[in-house]
């Protein structure tokens, strides 16, 4: 049976501000099921929870309320079956890109039976000649490409990504974007990504979940019932596109509406952010 | 290439020449001296014909040395030339030379003995202040105590203690040796503590969120990834810490301990042997230079990882 099932159940996440000692909602409500083997994109206005939506799964922040279940077990802090890549790379700079894999390996305790994968993944991401090098020698986009590979190389069930392209230009995106899919393909595992870029939502994903401005809730979950390999110009692919955009903007519209009237919640939400 | 390689070449063989003119010095050592270092500087020279590695590091330093021989032709001319700076209190090079090779024996012992005073006081003070370092950068609680004990006695002079140390010599383990490895170990126990805290905490979160989702252990994070994300501060307190506890030691060593270079500066100055005593202090010298560059030496090793190294 395949592994990586994730179930949230009745999400709830707020940060207590330090200064004012007030509640700040991050997330809400959330509710959603992950099958194993999904490739599950997020989409969301930034600030929406996306981020610590991930962190909860990895095991990093614990909700206020509900639970979340991976594989029927509750998610009690970090483990090895659980990747993270990060928003901003985390790679450890003391250690060579090489090196820097094999001691994830090692922690984890998976290295004998991973350690001849890392050469190989580290030529499909075109790092070959950088396997040798520190982190402070590799461009943004390489360090980006070498923490994807690091985090994929334990081999976790449930591998998430946090905007792990963003920094990249169109051009090594769409690479990176087939790399992602064939090693997705090959290790048969559950992604979870966090994208700010609808093409790479619908090219990637077999279900979008789009997020409501903070407090983050699930305005829609979209399916996307397109085989792989997926063809950008396709018309059932543009048509998804605009669908997504006019949801997002939906969003973004009703938070604009209700600045112009502001409600009770609303001020204390604009309050909050001050 | 060759051009400064060829002032460099003039200017060793002039110091040569000049020596035997001395007819006052009554040995040949400084001539030895310079002669060997001629010959090390020629050598040095025929390798760079053939090596462009040998060849760039010499041209690199050739100014240098070339100063730092012009010193030393001042000096004996100021000295043993001219007698221009007061006899017998500033003995010429041959003579501290002489003084040397006649005193080799006590002086290596001496040698040994300030050594393993001030490497048996620093290793103590390095890995105690590593621990409590790392303790309080990673636990407020740990570091709610240590800060305050850091920033108050950290202020203080460690050498102010060695009165005490003396007094209570006889009751510490060890003798006068012990109380001295103590104030040194404790001398370097600040900086280090202080500069590894400081470095642990200025460590990413995102670096120790990244290895706990990796199944680092508990000892991993502190071994694994505490120390190397923040071995930059360490060696910044290590160097600063090494240079506290050379003056721990001298100070020590005249003071008290009898043993060690500072106190055979003191006996050779009891018996008004100025040779012997500026010869420690050459040796004093260059020790601690040879112990300071070794220490920059592995810094820039271990730490090859960080921009702006190597
Ligand atoms: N540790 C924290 N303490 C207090 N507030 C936090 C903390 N982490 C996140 N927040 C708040 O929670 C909200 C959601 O943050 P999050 O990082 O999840 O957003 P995001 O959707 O990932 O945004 P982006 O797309 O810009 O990365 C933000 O308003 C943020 O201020
Ligand atoms: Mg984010």
């Amino acid at each position: 049976m395949k592994k990586g099932r994730i179930k949230i159940r009745d999400l709830h996440k707020s940060f207590i501000r330090e200064k004012t000692n007030e509640d700040l909602a991050a997330l809400e409500n959330f509710n959603f099921t992950i099958n194993a083997g999904e490739f599950i994109s997020v989409v969301g206005a930034s600030g929406c929870g996306k981020s610590t939506l991930l962190r909860m799964i990895a095991g990093l922040e614990k909700p206020t309320r509900g639970d979340i279940l991976c594989d029927g077990k509750k998610v009690e802090g970090t483990s090895p079956d659980r990747g993270l890549v990060f928003q901003e790379h985390a790679l450890f700079p003391w250690l060579t890109i090489r090196k820097n894999i094999a001691f994830a390996l090692k922690s984890s305790g998976r290295y004998n039976d991973y350690a001849h994968t890392i050469d190989p993944l580290i030529e499909k991401v075109g790092l070959k000649e950088f396997a040798n090098s520190y982190p402070h020698q590799l461009s943004g986009g390489m360090r980006q490409r070498a923490a994807v590979i690091r985090s994929l190389a334990v081999s976790p069930d449930v591998l998430l990504l946090d905007e792990p392209l963003g920094a990249l230009d169109s051009f090594t995106r769409m690479v990176l974007q087939d790399e992602i899919i064939r090693l997705w393909k090959e290790r048969e595992n559950t992604m979870v990504m966090i994208t700010h870029d609808v093409d790479e939502a619908v090219y990637l994903s077999t279900r979008i979940v789009v997020m409501s401005p903070r407090p983050g809730r699930i305005t829609e979950i979209v399916p996307v019932p397109m085989p792989y390999p997926r063809n950008r110009g396709a018309l059932e692919f543009s048509e998804l596109r605009t669908r997504l955009l006019k949801t997002l903007n939906f969003a973004a519209d009703v938070e604009r509406a209700k600045g112009l009237e502001p409600s009770t919640s609303t001020l204390a939400r604009w309050r909050s952010t001050r | 290439m060759s051009l400064l390689i060829i002032v460099q070449y003039l200017y060793v063989p002039n110091f040569r020449e000049f020596t035997p003119l001395d007819q006052n010095a009554p040995t040949n050592t400084f001539v030895w001296f310079l002669g060997f270092f001629a010959a090390l500087f020629l050598g040095w020279n025929i390798v760079s014909l053939f090596s462009s590695r040998a060849s760039g590091m010499l041209k690199k330093r050739a100014p240098i040395f070339t100063a730092a021989f012009l010193l030393l032709l001042a000096y004996d001319w100021a000295t043993l030339s001219t007698g221009m700076l007061p006899q017998p209190f500033v003995p010429w090079p041959d003579a501290i030379l002489n003084a040397m090779i006649r005193d080799r024996e006590i002086l290596a012992r001496s040698l040994y003995h300030s050594l393993r005073l001030l490497f048996t006081g620093y290793g103590i003070g390095v890995g105690l202040g590593v621990i409590s370092g790392v303790a309080a950068g990673r636990s407020a609680s740990i570091r709610y105590w240590i800060q305050p004990l850091v920033k108050v006695f950290g202020a203080i002079p460690a050498v102010t203690w060695l009165p005490i140390v003396i007094v209570l010599s006889g009751n510490i383990p060890g003798g006068l040796f012990g109380g001295a490895v103590l104030l040194i170990a404790v001398a370097v126990w600040y900086p280090i503590t202080s500069t590894t805290m400081n470095g642990v905490l200025s460590v990413p979160k995102g670096t120790f969120e990244a290895a706990s989702t990796f199944g680092v252990s508990k000892l991993g994070m502190i071994f694994k990834v505490a120390i190397p994300a923040s071995s930059p501060f360490v060696f910044q307190g290590l160097t600063q810490g090494m240079s506290i506890a050379c003056t721990a030691l001298l100070v020590a060593e005249l003071m008290g301990v009898e043993a060690g270079l500072g106190w055979y500066i003191n006996w050779q100055r009891g018996w008004a042997d100025f040779a012997g005593m500026y010869a420690a202090v050459v040796i004093i010298a260059v020790t601690f230079f040879i112990v300071n560059a070794v220490l920059s030496m592995i810094r820039n090793f271990v730490l090859r990882w960080k921009e702006g190294i190597s």
